[in-house]
């Protein structure tokens, strides 16, 4: 795959002929072939023909649409679920966005729902938590972006609440029973690994453009999140408190409600937390399929290589995720204390609540009478030198260090992207497969080679052979970077605390920033182009990398660094010969997560010029003719992940060094 | 004793874990030593063939190493680990034999146990953590709370019972699980360890709480530990286990006196015998020309005890059964058990 | 749960009880009087909400209709969505009610067939989309305005990115586009790199005329950057299709008429709003006013108002 993550995967040689010899073997035999049989069997397809699959998905989706009003299937299935849910929505943009009829407020004005918000965050945390969250929505409609963030709240709210209906007691389940965790296990990990991008559209089939895509695709997207945490919370509650309960003769439901659930309730509220917040990021690519609110001003700016209205709509975001976040961060600390309050500081809460609440229900009769509550005042705007800073800072690297971003673009393009993407398009598709293969062989062993060779005859049986390998270039290139820079800055925040902190805030928000905010400054940086995708892909996941990486080499046991100083290495010997080999399981584990984060945000750099199969299904959304083939690129996409995670998997499972 | 007069009486129990495991009981398999058992059929044998009857107001401690199969019979008895065969027989009603939910109004009324990790629940209250059992079983807030009241007062808890239980010390913990037990009142008490997490200082005192207790309200209890000395201080009987079976019942003296094999005499060879065994097995006929002291003491005081009156007897003492001499006991004889057990 | 959240509870829900209360006895009559909606003067008009595309074009004729439209007292908002298949799912689960230019050429058919959308014809605008060159290629390269002659040229636009051949810059995806069939039928030694966004291409063309770098696009009219530009068309054979499916990619893009699609509510109701979609109709050079304005730096609120300011008895036409 990479020479970096080669040689991590090495073992000591055990075999005569070393690994990374083999791997250079196939490598030049494949380049050899492809050269003398460039061209031929690449089973390339132009951009507008269809494939054989394409051409029936395309009918299928068509006499779908057509009997949207007929079929029972929509008729008593699809379409009451999508009104249903839009019903929903349009139900809490009624409270906070959307003016109702015949009037042109919605039932709360901003003071209302400023208000609310204080009031509800205060009950569930404490009071500096409500200040806190307050100050951050009067922030976002500071930054003029009111009634898009109430938009997005209402579709973030829905979705998360319903996600949370569904996920939380399905995860009990998976908690409680074994069996339900072995149905449930194989549908999270492939929802792990599923791209984003690529369920929109189905979504969208069936249930039509719209809030209610929006929010099932949101869904769709968290709802593992909270299965998978509320089952994680079952099941780690301890076991002696669970025994000691069934010695009592507790029934099932007595020991779910006085015992599991109460003891796994900080992974629960983590599990909403986390939901919530996926919710957020996700609420933004939800625009491609009619989500209302941020989603609109940062699309709008990627399409029109807006930095500096990006920048400020993905501030928005950010504003609202740290909201989210602080406030069930604090419900969550609350969660593990059990220390009685005095009963002084429950009268003073209790105080506290009454004043609390009486304002709040102040509030919102305030902002349904008067103009100045019920609008946020746009005299209090600070989006323009905001936007102005944004742009003027991405301007201003672009001419000062446009030579260096052009050359470094042209660099990687013509040393690495475009060899290795002629390489792995210009063969002969047998030969490529065969190659790719051999080397999952040699990395993961028969199982990972078997499961290979399914999966790329899958794909060259979705016709669009060719566009998986340019994504999948793309895919290894960014991955290949990220490991570089991610190990590099994963060891510097592992071996110095000051860097761990310098760096940390930036991790977080990088997290929490969806990947379409930072594609717009790296379309400014780098111009549409495969590596602008690719530049954004690494951006997207040096976060995890770094996070598990550092995680790793702090992990290493110290006597081991000691031994190693006494011994008397330097720096440099000391983190390749004791701390890097040490971590190797971290290592193994940020290549597997640096690869799937990177072929999510690869694929949405269709939008940047990327190519590959993340383009067609931007044109399978908006051309008729093509949504078969947008459906069969988002299959190919899946198809890819799944064997990207396999070999990685079998990998990781194969070279692993022993938990001690 | 027949196990009509028992408080609980145990016949035959096996547990086997891994495939098929009905299929071991009664085969020649279920002889071979554990390990071998893995290896021939992938099948571990955690309890073999157990058979013992408590007696009522009994405290009958299970004994063996870890891995020998006591946590597992334990719960075997309780049925939190379903056992594979056998009967758990109390009050004439064989609880493997109960469904759902009479097994629950069994361990609702009937037992209760209390457990090494104590297994409190840290989101509630010392008092609500006692009243749990009541609560689970529909008694009102007020009958609930007065009750485990009573039991707070019993084992001395006044004063902790709106504390939660991380605010408390590994052994008051440790008391919030002895009252839990207590609360529901019940007629036998499992005890599984419940004091080896504790510091050697804070178990001595738990243990004597146990002894308190037992004497207070004369509960069955049915105790594991890994440590003889508490199994001695504790048991009126010990059963000691090993790969899972039982090897030898009896009385802590006889259990020192005559050690069924080399493995319960391993575990016994370092207790201080002067501690445990009584006059009667030392004492031997009077010796021609041996002088008596005219002290006489019972048989059945402890050695130790008898050590002063022996030593400053100034002559061979008479023991005593009843009333009638049964022989003589010198201060030599005593000094070669103390020096014995001394020699660990 | 401990005690202390045990009241907290207890007391929101009471309070959260009070507020929904309040809402709900508030009612219209609590509604702000004073933040009442626009002045009406026409006929009682609906509520209704445009689709709002990518390019500044589409943005000048939706916020001109939008401008007269409140004017008239209709509720008009606006909403972001990709073009066709997107606007027409979303026109038929209700959620947007008019296209102001479709350039799709039929492709809503089915959408039509069954009801959901109605062709409301002409905006009066005609699209042409073409390959073009920036002016100073064309005057240093005068042939290269022939198709057949792009072949001697295809060195010149070398990126990067076209691996070996000529960069040809295709359209944004939802654009109608046969760059790929062009390249192959003609035989053109030339790479289609899809930019992702009119954006992109603008900034490609933009650069190519100030720095006078070699590029060849995708563009069309109307549109303001045409003219600010000076932007030149290669001429392929005169166009012979019109559904660019069935195009075999010897011939040109085709002129074909922009047009109006309305959701069945709008173009069924008859209020002051359907009637204006209706007979709105206007020109490429009105609408290249309008978008070069908002070009300009002005919003587009401002750019249609002046429009519609300048043009008052065109504006009459259309609501008579």
């Amino acid at each position: 795959m990479s020479s970096i993550v080669e040689q991590e995967l090495i073992p000591e040689a055990k075999k005569t002929i070393p690994r990374g010899w083999i791997f250079a073997g196939i490598i030049v035999v494949w380049a050899i072939i492809g050269k003398i049989m460039n061209g031929k069997y690449t089973l390339a397809v132009n951009l507008a023909d269809q494939t054989k699959m394409s051409a029936s998905i395309n009918d299928w989706a068509n006499h779908l649409g057509q009997n949207r009003q007929s079929n029972p299937f929509f008729v008593y299935f699809i379409t009451p679920v999508r009104e249903f849910i839009s019903g929903l929505v349009d139900f809490i943009r009624s409270v906070i966005s959307v003016p109702l009829a015949h009037s042109s407020i919605p039932m709360l004005g901003w003071l209302g729902i400023f208000a609310v918000i204080g009031f509800i965050v205060f009950i569930t945390s404490n009071f500096r938590q409500s200040l806190f969250a307050m100050a951050m929505i009067f922030s976002v409609g500071a930054l003029g972006l009111w009634t898009q963030s109430m938009d997005s709240l209402a579709l973030v709210l829905t979705a998360a609440i319903l996600s949370l209906i569904i996920g939380i007691p399905v995860g009990i389940w998976a908690g409680l029973s074994d069996r339900g965790l072995a149905v449930v296990t194989p549908i999270l990990d492939l929802a792990q690994i599923l791209p984003t991008l690529v369920y929109l559209a189905p979504v969208a089939l069936f249930f039509l453009i719209g809030p209610a895509a929006a929010t099932i695709a949101t869904m769709i997207y968290t709802i593992p999140i909270s299965i998978r945490l509320t089952a994680f919370g079952i099941r780690g509650v301890p076991k002696s408190p669970v025994e000691a309960s069934v010695s009592m003769g507790t029934t099932k439901w007595q020991l779910l409600r006085h015992v599991q659930l109460p003891m796994a309730s900080r992974t629960i509220v983590l599990g909403i937390n986390q939901t919530t917040l996926a919710a957020l990021s996700f609420a933004v690519i939800a625009t491609l399929i009619g989500a209302p609110g941020l989603g609109d001003p940062v699309v709008q700016a990627l399409v029109l290589r807006n930095v500096g209205d990006g920048a400020v709509a993905g501030l928005a975001v950010v504003l609202i995720a740290i909201m989210f976040d602080r406030s069930t961060s604090a419900t969550l600390k609350k969660q593990g204390i059990y220390v009685p309050p005095s009963e002084k500081a429950i009268r003073n809460r209790r105080i506290g609540i009454g004043i609390f609440g009486a304002i709040t229900v102040a509030a919102i009769v305030v902002s349904r009478q008067f103009k100045w509550a019920a609008f946020f005042p746009e005299s209090i705007n600070v989006s323009k030198p905001i936007a102005d800073f944004a742009d003027k800072f991405t301007s201003g690297a672009v001419d000062h260090f446009g030579f260096a971003t052009t050359g470094l673009n042209t660099l990687i393009t013509e040393t690495i992207l475009n060899p290795l993407e002629s390489l792995l398009t210009g063969t002969p598709w047998f030969i490529t497969s065969l190659a790719i293969v051999a080397i999952s062989f040699l990395l993961g062993g028969a199982r990972s080679a078997i499961v290979t060779t399914i999966l790329l005859l899958a794909i060259v049986s979705t016709g669009l052979w060719q566009d998986t390998m340019v994504t999948f270039t793309q895919t290894i290139v960014a991955t290949l970077l990220t490991m570089i820079i991610g190990v590099i800055l994963g060891v510097w925040i592992g071996r110095s605390e000051r860097a761990d902190k310098v760096l940390r805030p930036f991790l977080d928000a990088g997290q929490v920033l969806p990947a379409f905010v930072y594609l717009i400054p790296m379309l400014g940086f780098f111009g549409p182009s495969r590596f602008t995708g690719i530049a954004t892909g690494i951006i997207y996941s040096i976060p995890i990398v770094v996070k598990i990486v550092g995680q790793g080499i702090r992990e290493v046991p110290v006597n081991m660094n000691e031994a190693a100083i006494s011994a008397g290495s330097t720096k440099w010997q000391q983190i390749t010969k004791v701390q890097l080999p040490a971590a190797k399981n971290s290592l193994l584990l940020a290549t597997n997560q640096g690869l799937i984060f990177v072929l999510a945000v690869i694929v949405i750099g269709g939008f940047v010029g990327s190519g590959g199969l993340g383009y067609l299904v931007l044109v399978g959304q908006s051309k008729v003719e093509m949504t078969g083939k947008g459906l069969v690129a988002g299959l190919a996409i899946l198809l890819l992940g799944v064997m990207i995670d396999r070999i990685a998997q079998y990998t990781v499972r194969r070279n692993s060094a022993p938990k001690q | 004793m027949t196990s009509s007069h028992s408080a609980i009486s145990v016949r035959n129990l096996w547990q086997v874990f891994g495939p098929n495991p009905e299929n071991i009981i009664g085969s020649p398999d279920a002889l071979l030593p554990r390990a071998e058992l893995r290896a021939k059929t992938g099948n571990t044998a955690a309890v073999r063939d157990v058979s013992f009857d408590v007696a009522p107001g009994e405290v009958f401690v299970v004994m063996g190493l870890s891995g020998s199969g006591k946590s597992t019979l334990v719960r075997c008895l309780t049925r939190l680990i379903e056992p594979t065969s056998g009967s758990v027989v109390m009050d004439g009603e064989d609880v493997l034999q109960a469904n759902g939910s009479r097994l629950r109004e069994l361990r609702r009324t009937k037992f209760s146990m209390v457990f090494q990790n104590f297994g409190l629940l840290p989101h509630r209250r010392v008092i609500d953590n006692i009243a749990f059992a009541l609560e689970i079983n529909g008694v009102k807030k007020s009958e609930r709370h007065a009750r485990a009241q009573e039991v707070v007062e019993l084992v001395g808890l006044r004063g902790f019972e709106q504390a939660y239980p991380e605010q408390l010390s590994g052994g008051m913990q440790q008391r919030v699980g002895l009252a839990r037990a207590l609360a529901v009142d019940p007629e036998v008490m499992f005890l599984d360890e419940p004091f080896s997490a504790l510091d050697p200082l804070i178990r001595r005192d738990m243990q004597n709480e146990v002894i308190r207790l037992h004497k207070e309200l004369g509960k069955t209890m049915i105790f594991i530990t890994h440590d003889l000395d508490e199994a001695i201080k504790v048991g009126d009987r010990i059963g000691i286990m090993r790969d899972g079976a039982m090897v030898q019942i009896g009385t802590p003296e006889e259990i020192i006196a005559n050690p069924a094999d080399e493995y319960v005499a391993d575990f016994t060879r370092d207790v201080p015998k002067s501690h445990v065994l009584t006059l009667r097995t030392i004492v031997r006929p009077q010796a021609d020309g041996e002088s008596v002291s005219g002290v006489s003491l019972d048989a059945k005081t402890i050695i130790r005890d008898a050590t002063d009156a022996v030593v400053n007897a100034g002559g061979a003492v008479t023991v005593t059964d009843n009333g009638q001499s049964i022989g003589v006991i010198t201060a030599n004889d005593i000094l070669r058990i103390v020096g014995s057990g001394a020699s660990a | 749960m401990t005690g202390k959240t045990k009241v907290g509870f207890k007391l929101s829900a009471i309070a959260g009880a009070a507020a929904l209360l309040l809402t709900a006895c508030g009612g219209a009559g609590v509604d702000a009087g004073s933040t009442a909606s626009a002045a009406s003067t026409g006929a009682p008009c609906g509520s209704y909400t445009i689709a709002m595309h990518a390019w500044v074009g589409y943005t000048a004729s939706a916020q001109v209709l939008t401008n007269v439209g409140k004017s008239l007292g209709c509720d008009i908002k606006q909403v972001k969505l990709d073009e066709a298949k997107t606007s027409y799912d979303a026109m038929e689960s209700g959620t947007v009610d008019l296209i102001v230019e479709d350039w799709g050429g039929g492709r809503w058919k089915d959408w039509v067939d069954r009801g959901a959308v109605v062709d409301l014809g002409s905006d009066g605008n005609v699209g042409q989309i073409g390959m073009y060159v920036p002016k100073w290629m064309a005057e240093k390269y005068p042939d290269i305005t022939d198709a057949a002659n792009l072949n001697k040229y295809a060195d010149l636009f070398k990126t990067p990115e076209s691996k070996g051949k000529g960069a040809w810059l295709e359209g944004p995806p939802g654009y109608t586009t046969i760059g790929e069939k062009l390249i192959s039928a003609n035989k053109l030694n030339y790479t289609a790199i899809n930019v992702g966004s009119e954006q992109a291409l603008i900034d490609a063309f933009t650069k190519g005329t100030e720095n006078k770098t070699p590029v060849i696009g995708y563009w069309w009219t109307p549109h303001y950057l045409l003219a600010k530009l000076g932007l030149v068309r290669v001429n392929f054979p005169k166009s012979t299709w019109t559904d660019a499916a069935k195009a075999d990619g010897t011939t040109d893009y085709p002129a074909s008429d922009l047009e109006k699609l309305a959701s069945k509510k709008l173009a069924t109701s008859g209020d002051a709003f359907s009637k204006l979609v209706t007979n709105w109709k206007w020109t490429n050079d009105d609408q290249n006013a309008v978008a070069s304005d908002i070009d300009g730096g002005m919003t587009p609120e401002a750019a249609a108002q002046k429009w519609i300011d300048a043009h008052a008895d065109v504006v009459a036409s259309w609501t008579k």
